[in-house]
């Protein structure tokens, strides 16, 4: 096989994968909770840093991940209860209340980091050879990383009892009130759980991309339009979603530009948005 | 017009009062604040968040800077130009807003994010697309506005220019269309069932920001001498929406006051404290959760005690009689609704032949809301057709539904709470009289009828009409929403449990009007009620609902005597 | 004399600034079935609404053995022993019949269904079936079994015969009178004479918000309740 081919189409897998990853943490708060939480690029931005820092600091890579998981779970109980749980029942208001907070969250990470590129080296470098071609491995370790890490979150969300759980506050709060579950505290844990997701995301994604105060736009955009495409609530909308925005992005940006990949992706939401508003994987 | 002098006055003399220095960064950020505005029509008055507006500053911008380059020689071209430019952007802008807010529903957050993502894009285009843009370092050496040297003079252009912009938003704000985005910000739904499109009337809205942010950005341009990506892209459009937040959104100074006193002080700042930025967003959030009204909202309280009653204009008499359209039955035949698995109207087939007074009564579940529903094109038919005197009306969105003459009054008291009670009525008279283009005419706001003089002769409250709406108890908030149905002269008339949560004072005062109405409007009037003594007293005919079908109709006397309807209500042995 | 469990004290409520119902007093007895009678929209479903906490008492209170319960939400109350089954909506759809049945009970195991199993064998045989497949009838069913399978001292059934055929209705009756003899205290809202007549030891009947008949079913004439009921 053409090595070329080869190596593009692990490209478009690897952008699919970690876009699916990326995504899971806005996929439980705004596809579970009803959230959007605009600030979800920033907690990408949070772990990114966390793994720079963790890296500055001579520690292992892997200590990143319970590393941002302390600092993404505690800004999540905060912002959870400062700013979500009042607007529950608006949700421009709390469209406005997380806008603020994603300014807050980069302007933070200016004051401490500055505007410029860190770069975090790669924790497994090197290549190894794949059908015909040499391929980074890291990237072949985060496209395992990312199915595994989603599979796992499927089975967990459908077979576990706190997944039952969930899936009954969602679909029918009144009635898992009614049967003793606590939906606030909940619905606290379930958004708590989407923004260590989206640290977690961060550590992944940080060696291979520059880590800036402004990246979390990108991915806040991305992931939106991933759960817009694909449709709410459920992990094969997710994953359409990503196949979806992921493919047309990678596909487009290698081919001729990344402004052209970005047109293509919004032109793909806003057709979604015309012809079939809930998705490709439409919930109930 | 004192408070516009004023400010007209200040703006001749601040450059002597603050000096050169400041004339020049006054110059820059008037031409921001413009655009500010346009975030505060779309934010404080039609309730919609544009995250990306510099895209239509920076748009005009690079338009005009084109401009000016190419007529390097006979500059007036390029200024006459400069107007198209912002048009440009308005017209860019309503179109984006046409085509997203058809389809998202009532939900702001999906066009919060596709201005973003514009926003983002435009910054990657300019940056990329060299040839044109003049890339990541912009296009340079344009020339400046003709005839103007001085700094002053530079000031003085930009604030004319805010000058005109504040004009024109206190114009639409004072107008009817100004009082129909709040009441559109506050209650949407409602305002569908008065006919008016809300797609539409956000649409405009955004056209008029986008337009208003493109007249700042097309003086930018010959002013700044250069324009770079930035000028289109994330920064400036968030630094936009917190001058509007932190200012005040709603009021039309605030936007202004915003960005002169953040943006400046922003610029001044910044590299002496590093935490300003972090600082401000605080202060955002704060603003945003606790203070909404931000800095113009602090003299608000001094303002109240000292205003005084502005001597009401004379009232005009609305034109147009929609009475004079010819009365119409409404009939449904074989109406099928499913949501999901449920099938909540099965094949439901009403005749409401005659005009009159009708009441529809069934169990919980039967579908008689949702055939409300059906018929106001809230919800969609799966099959079956809905006939108003022969048109057919299935698949019509509310607002057109409510254009030909049906009017609903809801179950739960729906007016719009901020919005004053003389507003609140206006609407309803604009409702099927105004055209689209009579609704910039702030003289609409005076409109009354004859049918309004003689509510208003029955119930006094509703002659207060500066109070808002929202201080009314829940007994006359039912009967503002019942005037307001009736303003319209509708030819049917759809009341949802319009006496619920009444005294019984104020449920013969509704029940009062609902015989009146009958007489006076000639049309049908159908009611849902589950309070027995009410439907003996109205109904000529009733009409039962039971598993979304029609199970028997009939007076008073023969319901009662049918033992389907007796099953159905006490239930038995299967 | 049994011991009231759930007393509730002249309440008054409603929605937003609307009364739906007002000064509304009666109690649960433990083996006993209080039947909720009036036609649709005189509050039978309100004052359900006020005794779980879904909505705050304007006036009144109401007690759980003799403490008042008013500051406590549906989940807390629920903890404190009242077990619910709502008219509308009674299941989880997402679910399936085996997850709604155990979903928060300590094991998954079913042995404690079975006397419900054998009086309605259907809900065995859809175990695995997701619950929004079954029909409304079944739902009822499915969710009255899981509202008796709680063994709370208090249960609180709103319409459970809706739609539910008349041999399975028989079986409820019987369900609940084992319950009764076992000291549970009963709620039941219904519209549906013939079964509150099988199951009721008191009647409150509501027109218009309040309370117009009340007392031992014994002692009420059945056509003044039919008054009441009919159009």
């Amino acid at each position: 096989m053409d090595p070329l081919i080869v190596t593009q189409a692990i490209n478009v897998l690897y952008g699919v994968s970690t876009l699916a990853v990326l995504a899971l943490g806005l996929a439980v708060i705004f596809g579970l909770l009803g959230v959007l939480n605009i600030a979800h690029g920033e907690f990408v931005m949070i772990g990114a840093y966390c793994a720079y820092l963790t890296q500055a600091g001579g520690w292992p890579y892997l200590a990143a991940v319970p590393f941002t998981l302390a600092v993404c779970a505690i800004l999540g109980v905060a912002v959870e209860w400062i700013m979500i749980r009042p607007l529950y029942r608006r949700p421009f208001d709390t469209l406005v209340a997380t806008w603020g907070l994603s300014l807050l969250l980069r302007k933070i990470a200016e004051a401490m980091f500055g505007l410029g590129f860190r770069s975090v080296s790669i924790p497994l470098p090197g290549t190894v050879r794949l059908l015909g071609t040499e391929y980074p491995i890291y990237r072949l370790l985060l496209i395992a990383i990312s199915l595994a890490v989603v599979a796992a979150l499927a089975v967990w969300y459908g077979r576990s009892r706190t997944g039952s759980r969930i899936r009954a506050m969602v679909s029918n709060p009144e009635l898992a009130q009614e049967q003793g579950i606590s939906v606030r505290r909940l619905a606290a844990g379930t958004f708590v759980v989407g923004t260590c997701l989206a640290g977690l995301g961060g550590v992944m994604v940080a060696p291979l991309v520059p880590v800036q105060p402004f990246m979390g736009l990108d991915y806040v955009l991305k992931t939106f339009f991933v759960l817009i495409v694909g449709g709410l609530g459920s992990v094969a909308g997710l994953l359409s979603g990503a196949v979806a925005i992921g493919g047309v992005d990678s596909v487009i940006s290698a081919a001729t530009n990344a402004a052209n990949g970005y047109f293509a992706v919004l032109g793909l939401a806003i057709l979604f948005l015309w012809l079939r508003p809930r998705g490709i994987v439409a919930r109930g | 017009m004192r408070a516009a002098s004023i400010v007209v006055l200040i703006a001749i003399v601040l450059p002597f009062v603050l000096g050169q220095f400041w004339a020049y960064q006054l110059g820059l950020y008037a031409l921001y604040a413009a655009a500010a505005i346009g975030v505060g029509l779309c934010w404080g008055q039609a309730g919609f968040l544009p995250l990306g507006q510099a895209l239509f500053f920076g748009l005009a911008a690079y338009l005009s800077g084109l401009a000016f380059i190419a007529f390097a020689d006979m500059p007036i071209i390029a200024v006459v130009l400069v107007p198209l430019a912002a048009l440009a952007s308005g017209l860019l802008a309503y179109a984006i807003g046409f085509v997203v807010f058809r389809r998202s529903g009532e939900s702001g957050a999906y066009f919060s994010m596709i201005t973003l993502a514009l926003a983002l894009l435009a910054f990657q285009i300019a940056t990329s697309w060299n040839s044109v843009t003049g890339g990541f370092n912009g296009l340079k050496g344009i020339p400046g506005l003709p005839g103007l040297d001085d700094i002053s003079d530079v000031y003085y252009v930009s604030a004319a220019i805010l000058l005109a912009i504040l004009a024109l938003a206190g114009w639409l704000y004072a107008a009817p269309i100004g009082v129909l985005w709040r009441a559109l910000a506050q209650n949407e739904r409602r305002l569908k069932l008065f006919g008016f499109d809300t797609d539409q009337l956000k649409a405009v809205a955004f056209g008029a920001a986008g337009f208003m942010a493109g007249i700042g950005g097309a003086i930018y341009a010959p002013q700044q001498g250069i324009v770079t990506p930035q000028v289109v892209g994330f920064g400036l459009s968030a630094e936009l929406v917190i001058w509007a937040a932190v200012g005040g959104r709603a009021s039309l100074f605030g936007p202004v006051i915003g960005t002169l006193l953040v943006g400046s002080l922003t610029a001044q700042l910044r590299d002496t404290l590093p935490f300003w930025e972090v600082l401000m967003a605080l202060f955002f959030i704060a603003i945003v959760l606790v203070f909404p009204s931000g800095v113009a909202g602090l003299p608000e309280p001094l303002l109240r005690r000292f205003a005084r009653e502005r001597p009401s204009k004379a009232s005009i008499v609305a034109p147009g009689d929609p009475a004079a359209r010819p009365p119409v039955t409404l009939a449904l035949d074989g109406v099928s609704v499913r949501v999901g698995e449920v099938t909540i109207l099965d094949r439901l087939s009403v005749d409401f032949d005659q005009a009159g007074i009708f009441c529809v009564i069934g169990p919980n579940g039967a579908g008689k809301t949702s055939m409300f529903n059906v018929v106001s094109g809230e919800l969609a038919a799966a099959s079956g057709a809905i006939g108003l005197g022969g048109a057919t009306i299935a698949g019509l969105p509310p607002n057109r539904v409510s254009g030909l003459g049906v009017a609903r009054k809801l179950q739960i008291p729906s007016v719009f709470p901020d919005l004053s009670i003389a507003d609140n009525l206006a609407i309803a008279l604009w409702s099927g009289r105004a055209s689209k283009l009579a609704l910039l005419d702030p003289r609409l706001r005076r409109w009354t009828s004859p049918m309004l003089k003689e509510l208003q002769a029955r119930y006094a409250f509703l002659a207060s009409g500066a109070r808002k709406a929202a201080e009314l108890s829940h007994g006359e908030q039912q009967i503002l929403e019942l005037a307001m149905a009736l303003l319209t002269e509708p030819r049917v008339l759809l009341l949802d449990e319009p006496c619920a949560g009444l005294s019984p004072e104020e449920t013969a005062a509704v029940m009062e009007i609902v015989r009146w109405a009958a007489a006076r409007l000639g049309g049908a009037i159908i009611i849902i009620e589950h309070d027995m003594s009410l439907v003996k007293e109205l109904a000529q005919v009733v009409y039962v609902l039971h598993n979304g079908a029609l199970l028997a109709k009939g007076s008073v006397a023969a319901i009662q005597a049918d033992p389907a309807v007796r099953a159905v209500y006490v239930g038995g042995e299967k | 004399m049994s011991a009231s469990r759930l007393v509730f004290e002249n309440v008054t409520g409603g929605y937003g600034s609307t009364t739906i119902v007002r000064n509304l007093s009666g109690a649960a007895i433990a083996g006993e079935a209080l039947c909720v009678l009036g036609r649709n929209g005189v509050g039978k479903s309100t004052l359900m609404k006020l005794l779980l906490g879904y909505l705050p008492c304007w006036n009144g209170r109401v007690l759980l053995d003799g403490e008042p319960i008013d500051g406590l939400d549906p989940s807390a109350r629920h903890r404190a022993g009242l077990s619910y089954c709502p008219q509308e909506r009674p299941v989880f759809d997402d679910l399936s019949v085996r997850d709604n049945l155990t979903l928060m009970r300590p094991s998954r195991r079913l042995t404690p269904f079975r006397r419900y199993f054998d009086r309605f064998p259907i809900l065995e045989r859809r175990l695995s079936q997701h619950a929004g497949t079954l029909s409304g009838g079944e739902k009822k069913m499915l969710s009255f079994v899981r509202g008796l399978a709680e063994d709370q001292p208090v249960v609180l059934l709103d319409e459970p015969s809706e739609g539910v055929q008349w041999e399975n209705i028989l079986h409820m009756e019987a369900l609940i009178a084992e319950k009764k003899t076992a000291g549970t205290a009963f709620i039941v809202v219904e519209q549906n004479l013939a079964f509150a007549e099988r199951i009721a030891d008191r009647y409150l009947v509501m027109d218009q918000g309040r309370i117009m008949l009340e007392g031992p079913r014994s002692q009420i004439d059945r056509s003044h309740v039919l008054a009441h009921l009919h159009v």
